[in-house]
């Protein structure tokens, strides 16, 4: 089943397959709504889009998201029935903003959409992963935000028709200026692809000792991840390598936690692993509640002797 | 209006059952009935920036929850307010239990209007139970004011802030004009842990109760019906659970884990 008109808003590329995808599987028609060029575009239109509104560029002060209101009374006049908006910092934003012009609330980072007797079923995520909310929208424009990852790509097929409508529309931007962006870093790590990883918390007081992890992990042709403490407060790993609900979600086989006490926020993102190994130096830690193999112990004891003996098999 | 401008920040705090406390069912529904309630754990990372805030400029921090009946217990008060607040608004009904993210942010609005003039509305990066990290910039929607989400850093300068705004490849700068609503990080910084001062006085900063009546905030449909809340499935675990340090027993451990990595 689908409904008529689903629309796709993203500022970041790189969703614009899974999400065009997504739109065919839902919608008979898939408009697109992005911030680039028309080479992206044209990428959009072979990913599945009948039509894209290409947004220019507001003007190096000011922020894309300043289109929300002209988005939101494009979706109005064009009668989407679903609205799927990128869950980037930028794609949040719009999506809440968009939803409050809209009278509805945004539905957030859906892990699966239906569409059944012409209403839309979302499933979510709810208290940190401990339940999984199943959901009928009521509103007339439904908004969701999605991550990657919900949907499959389909096969680009550069012979598809599909309609470019450049949109320069006033912004409302009044009381933001963007004064400097400043690139970072991220990380290029896919812990969701890795076979094998080694997760570390807050059992470990040093970045330094990391080291040791890391040793073991490279012995064991491991990844190394990491619980949200250690990347957002400690930041001593990137946030790329935060496992868990709002984090990276893991389909490994064997996944060996260090120094981590295994709150439902953080195994939400292991539990389907096929081997679940912990150390813990406290017996009552949740983690060993959900371990197949466990060992009460301090780990810098412990992980020292791991690694001797490891690499002495070998 | 110059660099001396006291300031006027609103921290928004939502209530919840305390994960760890949920009890599943054979049938995976979940009860909470054995729960504890607390706030939000990103939460307190908007009241600790309004406190810096005031702090650094004078002027006043109020929280603002809107929730069920919970809200009333003198624990969970007390515990918000012994974290730097000057004082509490609280909006108690049921409805608010159920409550979506248009729905919440309605009734903040609501709430806010009547809380006199302010200069600033923070909120925490998501609630713990829902971690849409919708409501502050719904809000901000509504209010028709500027709104920004993921907000690492604020610095007040007159009747403006000046602040960063983590996104994925890029620290963006930003000078934001007020009044305004900011969605903090939970790396904005590390919330303040109170002391047995701060409790104390906490029972002597005033708490306002409202109703939604008393806020004028008409009825909103929800957004959704919602068929079912449940457990995912656990997959069975076999527990092997070896204790201790010695030779032996991690010499039983290398042996079962080299077995799984075969
Ligand atoms: C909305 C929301 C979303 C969240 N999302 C995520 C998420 O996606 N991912 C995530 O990881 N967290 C997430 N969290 C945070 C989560 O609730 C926990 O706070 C976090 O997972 C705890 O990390 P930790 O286990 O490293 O630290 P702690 O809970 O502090 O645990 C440290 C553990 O190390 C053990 N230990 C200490 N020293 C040693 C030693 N020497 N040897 C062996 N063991 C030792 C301790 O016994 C303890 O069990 C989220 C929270 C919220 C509210
Ligand atoms: N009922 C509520 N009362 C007060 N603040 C709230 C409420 N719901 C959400 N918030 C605020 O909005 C933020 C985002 O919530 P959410 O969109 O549910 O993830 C939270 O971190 C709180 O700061």
């Amino acid at each position: 089943m689908t409904v008529n008109n689903v629309w796709v808003i993203t500022d970041d590329q790189k969703a614009v397959g899974e999400l065009c995808g997504g739109g065919r599987q839902l919608g008979d028609q898939v408009s697109v709504v992005l911030f680039g060029d028309q080479n992206e575009a044209q990428e959009a239109i072979a990913s599945g889009a009948d039509q894209v509104y290409l947004f220019g560029q507001p003007g190096n002060s000011v922020m894309i998201e300043a289109y929300s209101k002209s988005i939101a009374e494009l979706l109005r006049a064009e009668k989407a029935d679903l609205v799927m908006v990128y869950s980037s910092v930028r794609g949040k934003l719009m999506a809440g903003r968009i939803a409050s012009g809209l009278a509805t609330s945004a539905l957030s980072n859906v892990s699966e959409l239906t569409v059944e007797d012409g209403s839309i079923i979302a499933k979510h995520m709810v208290y940190g992963g401990a339940a999984i909310r199943t959901e009928k929208a009521l509103s007339d424009t439904v908004v969701v935000t999605v991550g990657t990852g919900v949907f499959e790509e389909m096969p680009k097929d550069v012979t598809r028709q599909g309609k470019v409508t450049e949109v320069n529309p006033g912004v409302d931007n009044t009381g933001i200026r963007v004064l400097e962006t400043r690139p970072k870093q991220g990380e290029a790590v896919n812990l969701s692809a890795a076979k094998r990883v080694v997760g570390v918390g807050r059992g470990f007081a040093a970045k330094e000792d990391l080291k040791m992890a890391e040793e073991f992990a490279a012995l064991i042709g491991a990844e190394l991840g990491c619980s949200r403490p250690i990347a957002e407060g400690e930041k001593w790993m990137s946030k790329e390598r935060y496992i868990g609900v709002s984090g990276v979600f893991l389909k490994t086989d064997i996944y060996i936690s260090l120094g981590i006490s295994g709150q439902i926020q953080h195994m939400v993102g292991v539990n389907q692993a096929k081997t679940l190994v912990a150390i813990n130096k406290d017996k009552n830690a949740p983690v060993f509640k959900q371990a197949d193999i466990g060992l009460v112990g301090d780990i810098y004891n412990v992980l020292p002797q791991i690694v001797a003996k490891m690499k002495a098999q070998n | 209006e110059g660099e001396g401008e006291k300031m006027r920040v609103i921290s928004c705090c939502k209530a919840v059952p305390e994960e760890q406390d949920i009890v599943v069912a054979k049938d995976r529904q979940i009860s909470f009935e054995k729960a504890e309630w607390k706030f939000g754990q990103y939460d307190l990372n908007a009241v600790e920036a309004g406190k810096q805030i005031v702090e650094a400029t004078g002027g006043q921090l109020s929280g603002l929850c809107a929730g069920g009946k919970i809200l009333d217990n003198s624990k969970l008060k007390k515990d918000i307010l012994s974290r730097g607040l000057d004082n509490l608004y609280l909006v108690m009904d049921e409805t608010m239990e159920q409550a979506d993210t248009y729905q919440s942010a309605r009734v903040l609005e609501a709430a806010i209007k009547k809380m006199g003039e302010f200069d600033l509305v923070l909120c925490g990066a998501g609630s713990s139970d829902l971690y849409a990290q919708q409501v502050g910039n719904q809000l901000g929607e509504l209010l028709g004011i500027p709104v920004v989400n993921a907000v690492n850093k604020i610095t007040p300068q007159g009747d403006k802030v000046i602040v960063e705004r983590a996104l994925e490849n890029a620290i963006e700068v930003l000078e934001i004009t007020l009044p305004a609503v900011l969605s903090v990080t939970s790396e904005i910084n590390v919330p303040r842990i109170a002391g047995m001062k701060d409790i104390i006085a906490a029972n002597k900063k005033p708490v306002t109760k409202l109703s939604l009546s008393e806020i004028e905030v008409a009825d909103s449909q929800p957004a959704s019906m919602v068929f079912s809340t449940l457990a995912p499935e656990q997959m069975e675990r076999r527990l092997n659970i070896l204790e201790g340090e010695s030779d032996d027993v991690v010499d039983v451990f290398v042996k079962l884990l080299s077995a799984e990595l075969k």
